[in-house]
């Protein structure tokens, strides 16, 4: 295969894997929690869309946004009624409730949708478009151009929005934002709604590029969490770069290693940065 | 200039178990600036941090005619009591004209909110200057200023400043002492938080001074710089 065809490829999973970054990115620097349940949530999303499009047949792309308000209320009922009563307890409890919550969204999923592969085929799913010689599926450019028009839409809500304001500050000082007039618990929910909400349009996104299952959770998480730590919590373009070369990687390793391996490739990552922070925090003690 | 605008009685406050303030009483009267003095470690911050609700505390705290004590912190900010916290608290990696807008938050008063700006920009030019720069990037005194401003965005009817000249040179603490004078004048009453007492006492009416969780004086600044003890304590002549 033309080597700017895989690097496309790459390229256009990559803009969807930034996109789900983002909302763990989001509630991890602004709660300090990182949401082991965010993957769940990706594939909660998936669903919504699904049955949207199967149920009601509306088109994948204009069920997003409706995926996304479900989703925000989700997150917004999780944060404000269970997440917000430990928000100030250890790692470890947050670690754990998330966890517990992922363990009870994917056995909810396989009790109510089954274990069944779902995949969101519209009528132009075989389509393509030709971009300077190389062939991209057009569900794949789609998705691809949603991820960056969301990441561009948080952006701008974030450096240009009374609530984007109030968001960087908490995260930047919890106590001087009380002080002028945050109030946290509802900032939070609002805040952990958000990072679902962009879970819950990854999740519709990647049911067209792939297949949705109970079960995609937890390597999306683990993706996310890598991405994550090599863009950084402040910067929302160095979420989509770690996105775009997590794609990029898995999409070479498909070819030239085999398609099993493309999980490979972040839990390979995952295993080195574990590895490698805490040997980089000791020697900066 | 004698209606009470604070009021505290019996003001209880610590951390945890351990107990700093030990029943105080204090009042603030409209358009006064009153200074509370004492050494490092005398409860001062913790003070502020009581009537900003941030800590547990037992007593009363009256504020134009409101009880703050069942408030959060954010709610005692919309009554109007605004604090610029020790150690000036920015959001350090937000824009100068950022946190100026933080201080904004509750205001739906579009063009008031720009009347402010224009107004901090007057009273800090150097503000202006840098209002595109991160606030963590600005200098002590500009961070200061930056802090003042912030509070100032909020149109308070009570500024508590803590520690304002802490690290700063005296040419800076004289200038924000001019500033403070100025908002007082255009009809800001303010709690002067201060080690400095020199500094404080320089644009103050009135002052109390607090040892151990106690206030031990109080009085005009003219009768306190006369308390001869104090003179030894605090200012350091005989
Ligand atoms: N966050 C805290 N936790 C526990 N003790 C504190 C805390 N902050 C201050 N203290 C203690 O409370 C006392 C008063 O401190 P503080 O109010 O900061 O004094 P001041 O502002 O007058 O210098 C000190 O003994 C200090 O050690
Ligand atoms: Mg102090």
């Amino acid at each position: 295969m033309l080597f700017a065809q895989i690097l496309v490829n790459g390229v256009m999973l990559g803009g969807l894997y930034g996109l789900m970054a983002l909302g763990m990115a989001l509630v991890w620097g602004v709660l300090n929690i990182v949401n082991l349940a965010h993957g769940a949530f990706v594939m909660l999303g998936g669903y919504c869309v699904y049955f949207l499009f199967t149920g009601l047949h509306l088109d994948p792309f204009a069920a997003l946004p409706i995926a996304m308000v479900v989703m925000f209320v989700v997150g917004y009922l999780l944060q404000r009624y269970l997440l917000n009563l430990i928000i100030r307890s250890s790692h470890l409890n947050t670690l754990l409730i998330t966890f517990g919550l992922d363990v009870v969204l994917t056995y909810l999923a396989q009790l109510a949708f089954s274990a069944d592969f779902r995949a969101i085929n519209p009528t132009y799913a075989g389509s393509n478009v030709t971009l300077l010689g190389v062939t991209i599926p057009l569900v794949r450019f789609g998705a691809f151009l949603t991820a960056l028009v969301l990441a561009a839409a948080l952006w701008v809500m974030l450096e240009r929005t009374r609530l984007g304001h109030s968001i960087r500050a908490t995260s930047q000082n919890l106590i001087a934002a009380r002080l002028y007039g945050v109030d946290p618990a509802q900032l939070y929910a609002v805040t952990f709604g958000l990072g679902a909400a962009l879970a819950g349009a990854a999740g519709g996104l990647y049911g067209m590029v792939s297949q949705v299952t109970p079960y995609i959770g937890a390597t999306l998480t683990a993706k996310s969490f890598v991405i994550t730590i090599m863009g950084g919590l402040d910067n929302p373009f160095g979420i989509i770069l770690g996105g775009l070369f997590i794609g990029i990687a898995e999409a070479l390793a498909a070819i030239y290693i085999g398609p099993t391996f493309t999980d490979a490739i972040s839990f390979g990552l995952l295993v080195l940065i574990l590895v490698a922070r805490p040997a980089r925090s000791l020697r900066g003690a | 200039m004698s209606n009470p605008l604070l009021t505290i009685s019996g003001l209880r406050a610590g951390y945890g178990a351990a107990p700093v303030l030990f029943g105080l009483d204090l009042k603030i009267n409209e358009g006064e600036i009153v200074a509370l003095v004492g050494s490092n470690g005398a409860g001062k911050t913790t003070l502020l941090r009581a009537i900003s609700r941030m800590i547990a505390a037992e007593g009363s705290i009256n504020f134009a005619g409101k009880e703050l004590m069942p408030l959060t912190p954010e709610q005692v900010f919309a009554t109007g009591l605004v604090q610029v916290p020790e150690g000036r608290q920015l959001f350090a990696r937000m824009t100068v004209e950022e946190n100026l807008r933080m201080g904004a938050l509750l205001r739906r008063d579009p063009e008031g909110v720009v009347r402010s700006f224009a107004r901090m920009y007057e009273l800090f030019p150097i503000l202006a200057e840098r209002r595109r720069q991160m606030a963590g990037s600005l200098s002590g005194g500009e961070q200061q200023m930056c802090a003042l401003a912030r509070g100032l965005m909020a149109e308070p009817k009570l500024l508590m400043v803590d520690e304002m000249s802490l690290g700063l040179a005296p040419v800076v603490v004289d200038q924000l002492l001019v500033v403070l004078s100025d908002i007082r004048k255009a009809g800001v009453t303010i709690l002067l938080v201060e080690q400095d007492v020199f500094a404080a006492f320089s644009v103050a009416d009135r002052g109390y001074v607090i040892e151990t969780g106690h206030i031990v004086r109080e009085g005009t600044v003219a009768e306190l710089e006369r308390d001869s003890d104090l003179r030894k304590a605090y200012l350091g002549v005989a």
